[in-house]
């Protein structure tokens, strides 16, 4: 169901039906970001939610250039970032990779699977999973990141490639097992 | 286990690749049902909707306000008309002093309620006050010529139409206090 500009007029003045066709649209990918986010189920219903009413009550705030999908989406990703804040995620500043932990990486020799990802992704620590989630998923820049999460962007950068490598890891132990 | 990972494509390049080429493969179900719900009972209530639901609840308020402004413009109108008709009532202090005091008593019992719980507007509230704009009118008349009955009278009207205003927005503010499962229907 496309989502015109028309539906944000109709929600301005207070339809219903439109609210439910605006929930309707962007429901399901935005629940997707909670749970890559929060890693829950329940969790990323209630974040979801609590986005939601943000967004209907600040339609009024939305500027017709504005692209309707990002700023819902930019509403979605700060809930999701004030949820791990709550739950003490805190994203420290790191140490810039050296050479020889680059070195390592060879990607085409990793053997990648969907569900396999998918459980490495849910199998890291916090910070990790929500830079790799911002930067591959989302596909927010370093910078964004690192403006997002109040770091430095050599740091966000940094956290992305060890998640990236921690990921090949377990990738790498599921496909021994299999 | 092993025939779900077998009918799954292996796949060998870049992580970022790889999840860009099976995106859809990493999208979930929607939300379940229950976060609508929870959204619809918060949605932006209809503007119009929200006033006709507030004058349906306030409209008695509403009628006597009204009847109190329209009180205070035939006043005007008498004052114009500049009657001189004028006695000499002695119990003009005292039923003044008597009505005052009443209306004071009860303005000061509806302040200890939250402003937000009365659902009163600023123009009401004006309106409600003793000495506001007709009152000063009025006692300004009446110091001119105490003995006037007209004045007198309409004076007297216009204070009885304010106690009985306030009593009856205090009687609703008790029944709200004092809401128990007995008589809870009888309140809403």
């Amino acid at each position: 169901m496309p989502v015109t500009d028309q539906i944000v007029v109709r929600c301005r003045k207070g339809d219903v039906r439109a609210f439910r066709e605006l929930y309707e649209a962007y429901s399901r990918a935005m629940y997707n970001i909670c749970l890559r986010m929060t890693g829950h189920a329940a969790d990323a219903e209630d974040v979801l939610q609590e986005a939601f009413v943000q967004v209907f009550k600040n339609l009024e705030k939305l500027t017709s250039d504005s692209s309707l999908t990002a700023w819902i989406k930019r509403i979605v990703v700060n809930h999701c970032l004030s949820y791990l804040r709550k739950k003490k995620v805190y994203f420290e500043e790191v140490g810039e990779m050296d050479a020889a932990e680059e070195a390592v990486v060879d990607e085409g020799a990793y053997a990648f699977t969907v569900s396999a990802v998918k459980e490495a992704i849910g199998q890291l620590p916090d910070g990790y999973r929500t830079v790799l989630n911002l930067y591959i998923f989302e596909e927010y820049s370093h910078r964004e990141i690192a403006e997002m999460l109040g770091i430095s962007e050599s740091t966000a950068k940094t956290q992305f490639m060890r998640a990236k490598e921690k990921v090949r890891q377990l990738v790498k132990v599921k496909t021994k097992e299999v | 286990m092993h025939v779900c990972q077998s009918l799954e494509k292996i796949n060998t390049m870049k992580l970022e690749d790889f999840i860009h080429q099976n995106r859809s493969a990493f999208e979930e179900e929607g939300p379940g049902p229950r976060v609508w719900a929870a959204l619809e009972k918060e949605l932006p209530a209809k503007q119009p909707a929200r006033i006709v639901s507030m004058m349906a609840k306030h409209w008695w308020k509403a009628a006597i306000i009204v009847a109190l402004v329209v009180n205070a413009g035939l006043l005007v109108k008498f004052l114009n008309a500049k009657q001189e008709v004028a006695y000499v009532v002695p119990e003009m202090e005292e039923m003044q002093v008597y009505y005052t005091s009443k209306i004071e008593q009860k303005l000061e019992e509806l302040n200890k309620y939250p402003a937000e719980q009365l659902g009163l507007d600023s123009t009401t509230r004006e309106e409600l006050k003793l000495r506001n704009e007709t009152y000063l009118l009025l006692e300004k008349e009446l110091m001119s010529n105490p003995g006037n009955e007209r004045i007198r009278a309409a004076m007297v009207r216009y204070y009885q139409m304010k106690l009985e205003l306030l009593d009856k927005i205090l009687t609703e503010q008790d029944k709200y206090h004092n809401v128990t499962p007995s008589n809870k229907k009888d309140v809403l």
